[in-house]
């Protein structure tokens, strides 16, 4: 027996409902009725899982919220001596287990940057940690790639399986599920009918086909810090390159690899939480010093430090991994249209223009 | 545009440019259902800008907060080009106005507009067909015709236009230097322009309540809709991030989205052009601008002001009149 297993588009309300029985089920669905937009949300009954169609925000949500308290505290008096003041405080919860279930193999990738970051040292981060480890991620092959997409340019790929637990793969009516870690294989037991050989043979059709999906006009990128040093000081080209920035956050927001973040002591009364929320490096105050001076006062410093940090920091210090996935998010919700990826590439070909 | 639009365009864009400091306009984007904007100092760069229903970017905002800086350093600058469809030359108005802009730096080509397309209503309609490999776009008549991968297909205009250009009463830029291509008929009228406020408007008040928290609970704090607003003028002060003083919790709640939203919008009031930049590049599909069009009407009933129609008027709300007009 392969263990692979097959579910039937009608019966995958079912198995997410079994599923959530025993953890957070996290699927993507319409943001809203009559919204174009999809967003991973938790399974309940009546959400109905949009499998075939990128959400607007990566899944990295799941595992790193967008807020969350990292500890709760309480301010009290010293009984024995008014005049001090006692905190006391409060871990959070452990997590659930999660699943992740109809992720791209772009979002699934994501979560590697997290981890070299988060999990790898010097400083490991526990939250985080036990999110991760206790999050399964399935993953569905991709055929939807578009103009701003560039996977396979960065070393991901429409059917690549690296950072997925289960693999799922839509045929005729339903889906195959495959288990690709040992984390994936639990989930499937007993989750639907052992896949017959056609059902077998139509997946790997499915799986073929989306592999030889031609993307980014098969162009490969690695770590390109020459290159983005050499364009550091050259203001023409940033202001050209992001003429119309905004300076808002919805590149990091939607980035299944952007993790940075900010931390706020949020207090109400004698009560709180030390909170930690995404940050964007695209905000004006996300370089403020406490003197009042800000490094990058404009547009351009900040963009030239996104885009140095995915496909030149990133790289150096993490034995040459992009901090980006090209899921082209960032592309496609920009509200001034900046290509990240079209920008990667003219440093390269500028570079190679000068020598 | 047809092609002797654009050409007349590109000749005016030539004309112009030697006196000019940089011409803003737009370039293709990353597909043909996308545009960008561009910043032009040689006529080469100039021979690249277009001008299609996806130039959907008010480059009054560009112009305003960040305007290209001189090609050299030290030399008085020279006039900025900028290329405006009606709702963007209404807020070139509404930024000299209030000194944010000066008439005289400016040479601004004005361009009617038939529309521009709302890329998510395109998608609802279109679906797979025009995911990739879309070749080109344009409106012909009342539809706009797309040619995919999959052969040519057909959209009616009125189903796949942004709702701001549904509402549009300005299609034809109010203030400009030079105009590129004749005027078109606007598509909404007076007591049309403000039919999506009345259906809210009309529904009952718990209604009214559970559809605004419906909508800006999808809110994730990008501050998308402030930066692209060509008036949001606190910017880097804005109540919503500064720390000191503190007003607004990181919390992701229904009441920090609420209060975010609503000084937004009350600091637009009477100020607001509608030029709907902040609904169109929220990622989450709320209709912020829906606000600031109830706002409006109330300042045109009380008020009798509407925002960026005329560079003598003063915006009521910068001035004091102790007989307040109509209150």
């Amino acid at each position: 027996m392969s263990g692979k297993i097959y579910i039937s588009r009608d019966g995958l309300a079912a198995a997410m409902e079994k599923l959530s029985r025993t953890m957070d089920v996290w699927t993507p669905a319409a943001s809203a009725k009559d919204k174009w937009g999809v967003e991973f949300a938790l399974y309940e009954p009546g959400v109905k899982p949009i499998l075939d169609r990128q959400s607007t925000l990566s899944p990295k949500k799941t595992i790193f919220p967008q807020v969350e308290p990292l500890f709760q505290f309480e301010r009290t008096k010293d009984p024995e001596d008014p005049s001090k003041t006692l905190i006391r405080l409060k871990d959070r919860p452990d997590a659930k287990p999660a699943i992740i279930f109809g992720a791209h193999p772009c979002d699934a990738r994501g979560f590697f940057t997290f981890d070299k970051v988060f999990m790898e040292g010097p400083y490991k981060d526990p939250i985080y940690k036990d999110k991760r480890e206790k999050t399964v991620i399935a993953s569905v092959v991709c055929r939807e790639c578009d103009d701003a997409c560039f996977c396979s340019a960065v070393g991901g790929g429409p059917a690549e399986k690296e950072g997925s637990d289960i693999w799922i793969t839509p045929v005729e009516d339903g889906y195959v599920l495959e288990a690709i870690t040992p984390k994936g294989e639990p989930i499937l037991e007993g989750l639907g009918a052992a896949a017959t050989s056609q059902q077998e043979a139509a997946a790997a059709k499915v799986q073929e086909e989306a592999a030889q999906q031609v993307i980014a006009g098969g162009m490969k990128m690695t770590g390109e810090t020459a290159e983005f040093m050499k364009h550091f000081e050259d203001k023409a080209f940033w202001q050209s390159a992001i003429a119309g920035c905004i300076s808002c956050g919805v590149c990091t927001f939607v980035c299944p690899t952007c993790y940075c973040f900010t931390i706020t002591d949020e207090a109400r009364d004698t009560e709180g939480d030390r909170l930690r929320s995404w940050d964007s490096c695209m905000f004006y105050h996300y370089t403020l010093e406490a003197s009042g001076h800000n490094p990058r006062p404009n547009n351009t410093d900040r963009y030239r430090n996104r885009l140095g940090h995915k496909f030149a920091y990133f790289p150096e210090k993490y034995d040459g991994m992009i901090a980006c996935t090209g899921c082209g998010r960032c592309i496609r919700n920009c509200p001034a249209s900046i290509n990240i990826w079209k920008i990667a590439q003219s440093l390269k070909e500028q570079a190679d223009a000068c020598m | 545009m047809t092609t002797t639009d654009i050409e007349q365009l590109h000749k005016l864009m030539e004309d112009a440019l030697p006196e000019l400091e940089a011409l803003i306009g737009w370039q293709p984007g990353y597909d043909a259902l996308h545009a960008a904007p561009a910043i032009a100092r040689t006529p080469e760069e100039a021979s690249r800008l277009v001008f299609n229903p996806f130039c959907i970017h008010n480059l009054a905002r560009t112009v305003a907060k960040t305007p290209p800086p001189p090609a050299k350093e030290g030399e008085a600058p020279k006039k900025i080009g900028v290329c405006v469809k009606g709702c963007d030359s209404r807020s070139i108005i509404a930024l000299i106005q209030e000194g944010f802009l000066k008439r005289e730096q400016l040479y601004i080509i004005g361009i009617p507009c038939k529309g521009t397309i709302d890329l998510r209503r395109l998608m609802k309609l279109a679906g797979e067909d025009l995911r990739a490999g879309v070749k080109s776009a344009r409106i012909e008549g009342d539809s706009l015709v797309v040619e995919g991968a999959k052969g040519s297909r057909s959209f009616p205009l009125e189903k796949v236009l942004a709702r701001r250009c549904m509402r549009c009463k300005y299609p034809n830029p109010v203030i400009y230097d030079v105009m590129a291509g004749d005027p078109v008929i606007p598509r909404a009228s007076e007591e049309e322009a403000h039919k999506d406020v009345d259906a809210v408007e009309n529904l009952p008040v718990a209604e009214r309540l559970a559809f605004w928290q419906g909508e800006l609970d999808r809110c994730i704090r990008c501050y998308a809709c402030r930066n692209a607003c060509p008036l949001c003028m606190c910017q880097d002060r804005c109540i919503a991030e500064t720390r000191d003083p503190k007003w607004l919790p990181q919390y992701m709640g229904l009441s920090e989205k609420f209060i975010f939203h609503f000084i937004h919008a009350m600091h637009l009031a009477g100020r607001c052009t509608e030029c709907g930049e902040c609904e169109r590049v929220c990622p989450q599909e709320i209709p912020v601008t829906l606000i600031k069009e109830k706002l409006n009407r109330i300042t045109k009933e009380l008020l009798d002001y509407e925002a960026g129609v005329s560079t003598e008027a003063v915006p009521p709300f910068l001035t004091f009149n102790p007989e307040e007009l109509g209150i």
